[in-house]
């Protein structure tokens, strides 16, 4: 749900922002700028919340390395939008780019998680 | 309009273009927010906002629209060509601030490219090129050459020919050509024609084609074979004016009838130009068992195509072995004192041959030239950089990193050397013409010179070397060292290793200029000596002309030709004769300072040849009694022929010196009988009968001043058959004057008779001195241009290292040192500098001067007197060069420069 205003808002981790953008263009297919805003705020529970001047970039950047591209379509009210869709190169990187992420996030609970000895 | 109002519109809209690409995806930038916008408000209001309340939620949610579009632009970036034209915008702007510094650096480029780009054309077009013909790497030339004066290529005979022909595997097809003059009779008038005859196979050896008709193929060889002729591009341009219909015409050639067959593609010949080729049978000479089966007669030039797989050693090792076999087998043909001996020759590099050394020799001078120019740019650049280093640094500061900057200051002298270039190749294209002149001294392939895609190319990689070259060399702080820099403080980094590098560029300048100095004194004096060279003649008021009314085939016919040849020779002399102011006219062959054509073997009576003693050469020259006394030739014994020594006649020979010494050594030649001698005279309208010594002729400059003169024996031009025709008129002044006066007589009795070589005895002189004197010049202006530029760089030097040690000189000033001392302290500087780079320049030139050795005449590549000369030169304009600044440093003030 969008704004709910009282709800601690989080900004995007550094680097977080590409595997969940590839994440949402793999499980949703082709989608506007506006739609992988939604889909990330939704999957993450309305903890982060994407700016346009976080949002865009980010998508010009993928654009840019040649994991997604972009093409003109309509959106679900006959506006004119630009779509976004997973390239193959993208298709290829999503996986490294999991266990990659995974491995981080065990690696940094397992630094972060209190310790039961006390030496 | 301007070139820099040019280049400045060209880039405004160029920019323009990029703006309205990036205005674009801007706009596509806005749409996309705007239907984000839209989406966002359509879901509040589907959740029950106001349409407007909506819409001003969704803003906010999104944050800050223009700050999102500059975070979008960042991450697109600027793209390399609009940052590269930023850059050049800047370059442009930076050295229009500086004009004289552009000026001064695009002119030094110019000059210096330009050279380079001009001789670069000539030595493409003359030594470069492929050759037209068809697969013309593999076209081979065979060069016949014994030892002795004129033995450097003496032909072939056919049976040697065919002898190559059976024995030597490596070549895929032998072919045959020989000079031939023909008489071309056309329905107005009677012309010469150069001619080449040539085997059928000829044209498929060459790897020429026709287009127009066909070439002549293996059907026109042999004597029964109608007489064809294939023309020349330049015989079908010159005589029949590119007539297209020309094929199948019958024309007359020799007084025989002959069909053109073709016309072929544009080709340079050798040996020389020829301006049709046509199958043997065209001579009865040359089908005769004579020519064919005669061993020594040789006339015929050889050209071969190597198999493709073969390699010119191959070919080599093959011809060797036939003459070595040939020799063996007939001994009778072969003087083996002689040492007859086959080169194999690529058609191209005998094209080039003549040109060559002077082409290479005229290369290295401009690219010293250029790399002299350079140096003095490299030089500018060095200290325009260390003026600029306080923008620099700024500019790293302000987040420029060395490799932006490196790329700022490359696009920078791209640009300068590019407009240099430019600029030296207009001046040098706007002379191909004359450049073409010169070529054509030393080369049939001059036409060939043109500026093509591969000159372009040529001065467009000197541009961009050069660029890339010169932005190497200003020392740029590296990454991240920048503050050190910065708090070292910005005087310091136009230290010592920077000067360092001025004063090396500078030594090697001078040392530059020194051996091109030393090559262009070398040339002069080589001018100097020849123009000293006696021509053997006493008089140079003496007109020669060669009226030749025999040609070859009617020399060939008999008796009567002859017979009307001369009285029509005694008709011109006498009418020449009545003209005003002649005191003489007379008649030889051919005329005096001109070589002749014709030698043998001689021996004297009573002269036996040691074992191993090649026989001794002459050439054959015919005189008429009046012959001595008009051409000035002194005789130093006995008496000139006389109308008495007629036809019938005892048979008599005056020798020259030359020859006369190496037939009776030590003696007194008048009364012994000499003779020609050898097989070949056989096939020969001369014959080997003793004749009696009646004079001795001093010798003469026959080959050009800078040959040594050969033997030469004269016989009397009424008792021989007239080979040719020299008429030499005498005047006692203003020969010159004579020429229409006289060239209307000989047209008048010998029309369609092309009257060839006229000129004065001074214009024969200087014929043989005039390329030598281009060379000189052309080598000259390179070095007097380099030595200017070099001198200009050591100047510039100084008076930057002066501008660096202002405070330095002020404080020396206000401790009390003198205005000569300061004087003194620079002097020395700049001399240090010259001493250095005149030493290396003279242990250069050393080495060097070697290899121009085949260009110089009467003066050794190491002559000292040319070096002393050189060193002195030098010496005195770099004294200048230095005491420009020096001056300047005296005039400094110490309070001022204290004070500043």
């Amino acid at each position: 749900m969008p704004q709910g205003e009282s709800t601690p808002k989080q900004e995007v981790q550094q680097g977080t922002l590409a595997p969940m953008m590839l994440k949402t263009l793999e499980g949703l297919g082709p989608l506007h700028g506006y739609g992988v805003a939604r889909r990330i705020e939704e999957t993450s529970k309305h903890r982060l919340s994407l700016n346009y001047d976080t949002l865009y970039p980010a998508l010009l950047r993928l654009e840019k390395e040649g994991f997604i591209k972009s093409s003109c379509g309509q959106s679900d009210n006959n506006r004119r939008a630009k779509f976004y869709a997973l390239t193959a190169a993208g298709r290829q990187r999503l996986p490294r780019e999991t266990s990659e992420w995974l491995a981080t996030a065990d690696l940094i609970a397992a630094f972060l998680a209190p310790r039961r000895e006390v030496p | 309009m301007s070139p820099f109002a040019f280049l400045r519109m060209a880039l405004a809209r160029l920019g323009a273009l990029l703006a309205r690409n990036r205005a674009a995806s801007d706009d596509e930038l806005h749409e996309e927010f705007e239907s984000h916008l839209e989406m966002e408000a359509a879901e509040f209001v589907r959740r029950g906002m106001s349409l407007e309340e909506a819409r001003r939620r969704a803003r906010i949610a999104a944050g800050g629209l223009a700050q999102a579009a500059e975070a979008v632009r960042d991450q697109r970036g600027i793209p390399l060509i609009e940052g590269l034209l930023a850059d050049l915008r800047y370059a442009f702007r930076t050295l229009r601030q500086s004009p004289a510094f552009s000026v001064v650096v695009i002119l030094t480029l110019a000059l210096g490219i330009g050279a380079n780009t001009a001789i670069f054309t000539v030595v493409r077009g003359v030594l470069l090129k492929p050759l037209p013909h068809r697969d013309g790497e593999r076209l081979v030339y065979l060069r016949h050459s014994i030892d002795g004066p004129g033995g450097g290529s003496i032909s072939f005979s056919v049976p040697e020919v065919r002898d190559l022909r059976d024995g030597v595997r490596a070549f895929a097809g032998i072919a045959e050509f020989s000079s031939w003059t023909l008489r071309l009779e056309l329905p107005d008038a009677t012309e010469r024609v150069k001619a080449g005859l040539v085997t059928g196979n000829y044209f498929d050896v060459m790897g020429l084609s026709t287009i127009l008709g066909r070439a002549t193929g293996l059907e026109d060889d042999g004597a029964g074979a109608p007489p064809v002729a294939v023309l020349t591009y330049e015989g079908w341009r010159n005589r029949f004016a590119s007539d297209s219909t020309v094929v199948g015409r019958s024309i007359r050639v020799d007084g025989k009838p002959a069909t053109v067959i073709g016309v072929l593609q544009p080709a340079p010949f050798y040996p020389e130009p020829v301006e049709m080729l046509l199958n043997m049978s065209v001579s009865e000479h040359h089908v005769s068992s004579r020519m064919i089966e005669g061993r020594t007669h040789r006339m015929t030039e050889v050209v071969a195509r190597l198999r493709p797989e073969v390699s010119m050693e191959q070919a080599r090792s093959e011809v060797e072995g036939v003459v070595a076999r040939m020799q063996e087998r007939y001994r009778e043909a072969y003087d083996l004192g002689a040492h007859h001996r086959v080169s194999v020759v690529s058609f191209r590099d005998v094209m080039g041959e003549r040109a060559q050394l002077t082409l290479w020799v005229l290369m290295a001078a401009a690219a010293f030239v250029l790399l002299i120019s350079a140096a003095n740019v490299a030089n500018l650049t060095l200290m325009r950089v260390v003026r600029r280093e306080h923008e620099l640094v700024v500019r790293a500061a302000l987040g420029a990193g060395v490799a932006r900057l490196r790329r700022l200051i490359l696009v920078e002298n791209l640009l300068l050397t590019v407009a240099g270039a430019a600029l030296g190749s207009m001046v040098a294209f706007s002379g191909v013409h004359l450049l073409a002149a010169f070529a054509a001294r030393y080369s049939s392939r001059s036409g060939e010179i043109a500026v093509d895609l591969a000159v372009l190319v040529f001065a467009l990689a000197l541009a961009v070397a050069l660029a890339i070259a010169l932005s190497m060399a200003p020392f740029l702080p590296r990454e991240g060292t920048l503050a050190a820099v910065i708090s070292a403080g910005l005087r310091r980094i136009g230290g010592v290793r920077r000067q360092r590098a001025h004063r090396v560029l500078v030594v090697a300048q001078v040392a530059v200029s020194v051996v091109l100095l030393a090559g262009a004194g070398l040339l002069t004096r080589t001018v100097l000596q020849l123009s000293q060279v006696e021509t053997g003649l006493r008089s140079e008021e003496v007109l020669t002309m060669s009226v030749s009314l025999l040609t070859p085939a009617q020399l060939l016919s008999g008796p009567a030709a002859d017979a009307g040849a001369k009285q029509r020779y005694a008709e011109m002399l006498e009418a020449l004769r009545a003209l005003p102011g002649v005191t003489a006219a007379a008649i030889g062959a051919p005329g005096p300072l001109r070589s002749s054509e014709v030698g043998f073997e001689v021996k004297g009576d009573g002269r036996a040849l040691a074992t191993g003693e090649a026989m001794p050469r002459a050439d054959l020259r015919l005189a008429d009694p009046h012959y001595f006394d008009a051409a000035g030739i002194p005789l130093i014994a006995g008496r000139p022929f006389a109308a008495t020594d007629e036809r019938g006649a005892a048979r008599v020979v005056i020798l020259n010196r030359t020859l006369a010494e190496r037939l009776f050594p030590g003696a007194n030649p008048l009364g012994r009988r000499v003779a020609w001698t050898g097989d070949v005279l056989r096939f020969t309208p001369f014959s080997d009968e003793w004749r009696t010594v009646i004079g001795v002729a001093a010798d003469t400059r026959d080959g050009g001043l800078d040959a040594r003169p050969r033997g030469a024996m004269y016989m009397p031009f009424a008792q021989e058959v007239a080979i040719a025709g020299g008429l030499v008129i005498r005047t006692e002044r203003n020969v010159a004057k004579l020429v229409p006066a006289a060239t209307r007589i000989v047209r008048r009795l010998a029309p369609g008779v092309p009257i060839e070589n006229v000129r004065t005895i001074a214009q024969i002189r200087d014929e043989s001195v005039s390329p030598r004197r281009l060379n000189a010049a052309l080598l000259s202006s390179f070095s007097l241009l380099a030595v200017l530029i070099a001198a200009v760089g050591i100047s510039g030097v100084l008076a930057f290292s002066v501008g660096a040690r202002r405070t330095e000189i002020g404080i020396r000033m206000s401790l009390g040192a003198s205005a000569g001392d300061v004087e003194w302290m620079v002097m020395a500087e700049g001399g240090v500098l010259l001493a250095s780079g005149l030493v290396i320049g003279l242990a250069l030139s050393a080495g060097v001067t070697r290899f121009i050795q085949g260009m110089l005449f009467g003066v050794a590549p190491r002559d000292p007197a040319t070096l002393a000369v050189v060193s002195m030169l030098i010496a005195a304009i770099g004294l200048v060069a230095c005491w420009i600044p020096a001056h300047r440093a005296s005039l400094i003030s110490p309070a001022i420069t204290l004070r500043a």
